[in-house]
């Protein structure tokens, strides 16, 4: 009799669970104008380069070709200046695609970033209908790791972790950015995130689980981010593991971009210290 | 200067006193059921003879002053209870202790909170009451009966979303509830994320809600106060009852430890599908694919003991507690979740005269969570904890048939773990902890007359006086609250009320759903505390016999109210006033009820018109994000809900019951624009970034829920018991629970790489309740 009465309860709950609660809702929103989105990463001794974009409409129709894909978001036609110490950069309106890194952009200069870790960069934006963006960054210097270790589990097994070590810079707020990737830098990151230095008081440790073998080839890349960049990145973190989650609170975009436009992005210097190891015991 | 309208105002109210105390003697005792010996809250004390009447305090206490005479007759009564006439001799002041017996059987009858004409004649109003004995004939989720979520279908008191206890009391946050078990506060009134409440409906006497016209006696939330008083314990005979449900079984203990004199109950209840689940785990361990589902329950105690010393004096001892543990125990990683209130209170009675009566009380009430979790070589804590001890006097002082005076305080010693963390690997090479303690002093003073001005006109007038202190910085908060009745006939009454409010204490709660991960926070040097002003005008009417009207509208206006700065960083964060954002709000709505109480029918039909805003936010840090300007409506923000309650007696062994309920859906914080994110090289780019904007831009569809019972009454020798069977969500209607967006990709091969790019994104509802049938077993001896 109890056995019979567990059977028809467990009956009832995974009755309860089969039971379609998911369905397709129609949502409507009010009309939202779309907005620029930038994004500029200052390199020291790279060329200056600018993607400038536009927001869509939530539930607009994606393209149906690769090409068609860029052109519906690239912005043309905008003035981009970027000034350093007096000295003006004209960003052309060109799409390239940078080869090393697979990225695209439609705003580039040949010229090369000056590698100043102590003067601002200034933005301006001029948009084809006379609206403005303006932003100011600074590169920081990179932070160098002090070690990575590689642990294994035990001297007979086969599983190792990786530890990454780097010296915080004191008496300053920090940001940093931590990617891991195995086998290539093309390849989707095994760990991103971006931390601040808030926990820590000297050195800072990242590790991984026991995943890799002998014969891993693994990228460390350590960021120095600025408090823009770290700020925009949480935000866009924020904004995205919100949509679905009805425990997150959904936070919009923190941008350093101002001017007429009310554009969204990152203007921003970017610096990082990168290790490749192959995994040994 | 701020006291001298206090002290004003204090004199003028003892002034008046004396100046009409002209009665003789007093009438004073105690109301009780003489069935179990427990008092009755609102029994009324009448002298028909003489058109002078009173209704017994929230201790069951009476005290009326009456000419001398001879052969006065007194009546004594309370709905579901008959009618004792005692024929007395006044010659000086007399103690009478009454017991009223039902004369029916108790099941025919469903015992209300107050007369109709009680409910006329008071100044309170803006309140919803309810016992445990409605609470159990409305049909409820899964069986077990929650008077928490019960009175959530009077008008004025929305809940949050499907499955939550959260209040959001007209227009007011899910925090702005002083939720109070024997007069010790709890903090968290949820079990399991919000399905189920932490009172126990087998322990619990009665439930008083307050959504405005506050007594001065109440202090420390802006929007409501929940009292909920535990039964005593039966003092005649040993009496228990319990139930057998599909998630969880209950049973509660009373009786007497001296008869009539001392009593005892004991009540716990304990949720059983971690039993299956394990089970099924068990069952399924050799399975490749197999995941183990997680060990959820949770359990709760509630006991209480009173002992009766002389006449005057009466102790009583009562406590809670409560944890729902939710765990995981898997090869790599361990993960450990607990959370719950303890509360504990004593509580003396004393009875110095047939006019003053005196209820002093010690209580400490403690909330705390722990999350454990433990990775091969790493571990991680993290916890909060907010503690009070509290001390509180309250005198009932019956100077005349015209004036009866309350007066008293209370000072709360709060203690504050906020964010507590640490976490690093097992070989100590890597530490960090985070959190940070408070303490805080909270101090009250009240004074209030209740002064029946003329047969038609009564005011509540009082005044109460609070104090916070936090590691140096004090406030102050002066709190006028002002209760008018006027009767214009025999049937309706107007009635009006102004109350202001301090809370010193906020809640860092950054969703809509009570989480039990959300930590009360004081109010310190840069967070001010809490305010709101809140106005209500109402007219009640009796409409026949068995039906009662009541209609209110009301305005408030709230002070210094917390909402975060976008991107907020909530968890261990040492700066969290940095975090924070100060704003305002006001809500104004209209609610309107008939109810029937009486007869084969009964229930009520409740509906709430209901506006809310929030805005002007200014963040403390000066360089925080706070993207939304102007005034923004928050996600519960319901404008129309209707509940209808109905109760229908079929005979002495069927009882049918029915609620519907429909809501405005909440409101929700939808992006209504993406974009494509290329980032840096080696990210990878994120092809579907939300972008927000406007908070709050997208209502749900709407709430709607008809649910049914049937409970069949048995009549063994033993006792009585009961077979419950409720249809939840009878029109297996999908309500929202939450919305999320489902990208559908197409793989395209770049550099070698296999890439994603999205083709289109539906918008999918996830519902939490199909029609939802359930049956339970419920025993009284």
């Amino acid at each position: 009799m109890k056995s019979t009465c567990y059977l028809f309860i467990l009956g009832l709950i995974f009755s309860l669970a089969a039971c379609n609660l998911e369905q397709d809702i129609e949502i409507t929103f009010p009309e939202a104008e779309n907005r620029v989105v930038v994004e500029c990463y200052l390199e020291a001794n790279r060329p200056f380069n600018m993607l400038i974009t536009t927001t869509a409409g939530y539930f607009d129709p994606f393209p149906t070709t690769d090409n068609q894909f860029l052109e519906n978001i690239l912005v043309d036609s905008a003035q981009v200046i970027i000034r350093h110490k007096g000295i003006q950069y004209g960003l052309a309106n060109q799409v390239v695609f940078d080869f090393s890194s697979r990225q695209v952009f439609n705003y580039h200069s040949s010229q090369l970033v000056p590698a100043d870790f102590d003067s601002d960069f200034e933005l301006d934006i001029v948009l084809p209908d006379g609206s403005t963006i303006t932003g100011v960054t600074h590169i920081l210097p990179a932070v160098p790791l002090d070690s990575v270790v590689v642990e294994f589990k035990s001297p007979t097994d086969t599983l190792a972790r990786v530890l990454t070590y780097f010296t915080d810079i004191p008496n300053q707020d920090n940001y940093y950015r931590r990617m891991l990737h195995e086998s290539s830098l093309d390849s989707l990151p095994e760990q991103d995130f971006v931390v601040d230095d808030r926990f820590v008081e000297d050195s800072y440790v990242f590790g991984t689980n026991y995943d890799f073998v002998v014969g891993d080839t693994i990228f460390n890349t350590i960021f120095h981010l600025t408090k823009d960049h770290y700020n925009f990145l949480q935000s866009v973190e924020n904004a995205t593991n919100a949509n679905g989650n009805p425990f997150a609170q959904p936070s919009p975009l923190i941008s350093n971009l101002e001017g007429t436009a009310k554009a969204t992005g990152v203007f921003t210097g970017l610096n990082y210290v990168r290790n490749r190891m192959v995994i040994e015991r | 200067m701020m006291l001298r309208p206090c002290f004003v105002l204090l004199v003028f109210l003892f002034s008046c006193s004396l100046v009409w105390g002209q009665a003789k003697y007093t009438l004073s005792g105690t109301i009780r059921d003489g069935e179990s010996g427990e008092t009755l809250i609102g029994a009324s004390v009448a002298v028909p003879s003489m058109g002078l009447g009173t209704t017994a305090n929230e201790y069951g206490f009476y005290s009326l002053s009456l000419p001398a005479g001879d052969s006065l007759t007194v009546e004594f009564s309370y709905v579901g209870f008959q009618n004792q006439d005692r024929i007395i001799f006044l010659k000086e002041s007399l103690t009478l202790d009454v017991e009223l017996g039902t004369g029916v059987d108790l099941e025919e009858v469903v015992v209300k909170a107050n007369s109709y004409e009680e409910q006329l004649k008071t100044t309170e109003m803006s309140v919803e009451a309810i016992t445990t004995k409605e609470a159990k004939l409305v049909p409820v989720a899964f069986g077990e009966s929650d008077i928490l979520k019960i009175i959530q279908l009077k008008p004025g008191i929305p809940s949050g979303s499907e499955g939550t206890t959260g209040l959001f009391v007209r227009g007011g946050s899910s925090d702005q509830n002083l939720i109070v078990l024997d007069e010790a506060i709890v903090y968290n009134p949820n079990h399991l994320f919000g399905f189920f409440s932490t009172f126990n409906t087998d322990a619990v006497k009665d439930l008083k809600l307050y959504k405005g016209g506050f007594p001065a006696q109440y202090g420390g939330r802006l929007s409501s106060v929940i009292d909920v008083k535990l039964k005593e314990g039966n003092n005649k005979h040993l009496s228990g009852s319990g139930g057998l449900g599909l998630i969880s079984s209950r049973l509660t203990l009373e009786g007497p430890i001296k008869k009539n004199k001392s009593s005892f109950i004991v009540s716990g209840r304990r949720t059983y599908v971690d039993i299956f689940t394990r089970l099924l785990n068990k069952a399924s361990e050799d399975k490749e694919d197999y995941n183990p589902i997680p060990d959820y329950y949770f359990y709760d105690l509630n006991t209480k003991i009173n002992f009766q010393f002389g006449e005057k004096d009466r102790l009583y001892l009562s406590g809670y507690f409560g944890r729902d543990v939710f765990g995981f125990d898997g090869d790599f990683f361990d993960f450990n979740f607990d959370w719950g209130n303890a509360t504990g209170t004593v509580r003396w009675n004393h009875v110095f005269n047939s006019k003053l009566f005196a209820n002093t009380t010690f209580t400490y009430s403690d909330y705390q969570y722990d999350i454990e979790n433990k990775v091969t070589g790493f571990s991680f804590k993290i916890g909060s904890n907010i503690r009070d001890i509290n001390l509180k006097s309250d005198f009932y002082f019956a100077l005349n048939n015209e004036h009866t005076l309350r007066f008293g305080g209370n000072v709360t010693d709060h203690q504050f773990t906020v964010g507590r963390l640490k976490a690093g690997s097992d070989d100590g090479q890597i530490n960090f902890s985070a959190g940070q303690d408070y303490d805080g002093l909270e101090l009250g003073l009240y004074v209030s007359d209740d002064w029946e001005v003329n047969k038609r006109t009564k005011i509540n007038a009082g005044l109460r006086i609070s104090g916070f202190s936090n590691d140096g910085t004090f406030y102050t908060g002066i709190e006028p609250r002002l209760a008018a009745r006027f009767i214009l006939s025999d049937r309706t009454s107007l009635k009006a009320s102004y109350a202001r409010m301090y809370q010193y204490l906020h809640l860092i709660a950054n969703a809509g759903a009570a989480l039990p991960t959300d930590v009360w926070y004081p109010s310190t040097a840069r967070i001010k505390p809490q305010t709101s002003d809140q106005i209500a005008l109402g007219i009640s009417y009796l409409m026949s016999k068995d039906y009662f009207l009541n209609v209110e509208t009301y305005y408030k206006y709230l002070q210094n109210q917390l909402d975060f700065v976008d991107g907020a960083e909530l968890f261990a964060n040492d700066n969290l006033e940095e975090e924070f954002a100060i704003g305002k709000g006001r809500g104004y709505g209209f609610e309107v009820s008939v109810e029937k109480k009486e007869g084969r029918l009964t229930g009520w039909i409740g509906y709430t018109l209901a506006f809310i805003e929030k805005g002007d936010y200014k963040t403390v840090d000066p360089f925080g994000n706070f993207a939304q300007t102007g005034y923004f409506s928050p996600i519960y923000d319901r404008r129309h809900d209707l509940s209808v309650v109905s109760i229908y007696e079929i005979s002495r062994r069927f009882t049918l019951s029915g609620t519907f309920v429909y809501g405005s859906g909440d409101l929700r914080w939808l992006a209504p624009s993406r974009f494509t994110l290329q980032d840096v090289y080696g990210a990878g780019f994120e092809s579907i970034v939300p972008d927000y904007r406007e908070r709050n831009n997208y209502r749900l569809p709407p709430y709607i829920r008809l649910d049914l019972g049937l409970m069949i009454h048995f009549f063994p020798k033993w006792g009585e018991s009961d077979l419950s069977i409720n249809i939840i969500n009878a029109t297996d209607r999908r309500n929202t629970f939450f919305i999320y967006f489902e990208p559908e990709f197409r793989e395209v091969t770049d550099g070698g790489n296999q890439i994603e790019i999205p083709e289109k994104i539906s918008a999918r509802q996830v519902s939490l309740f199909p029609i939802l049938p359930s049956i339970s077993w419920n025993f009284k001896f």
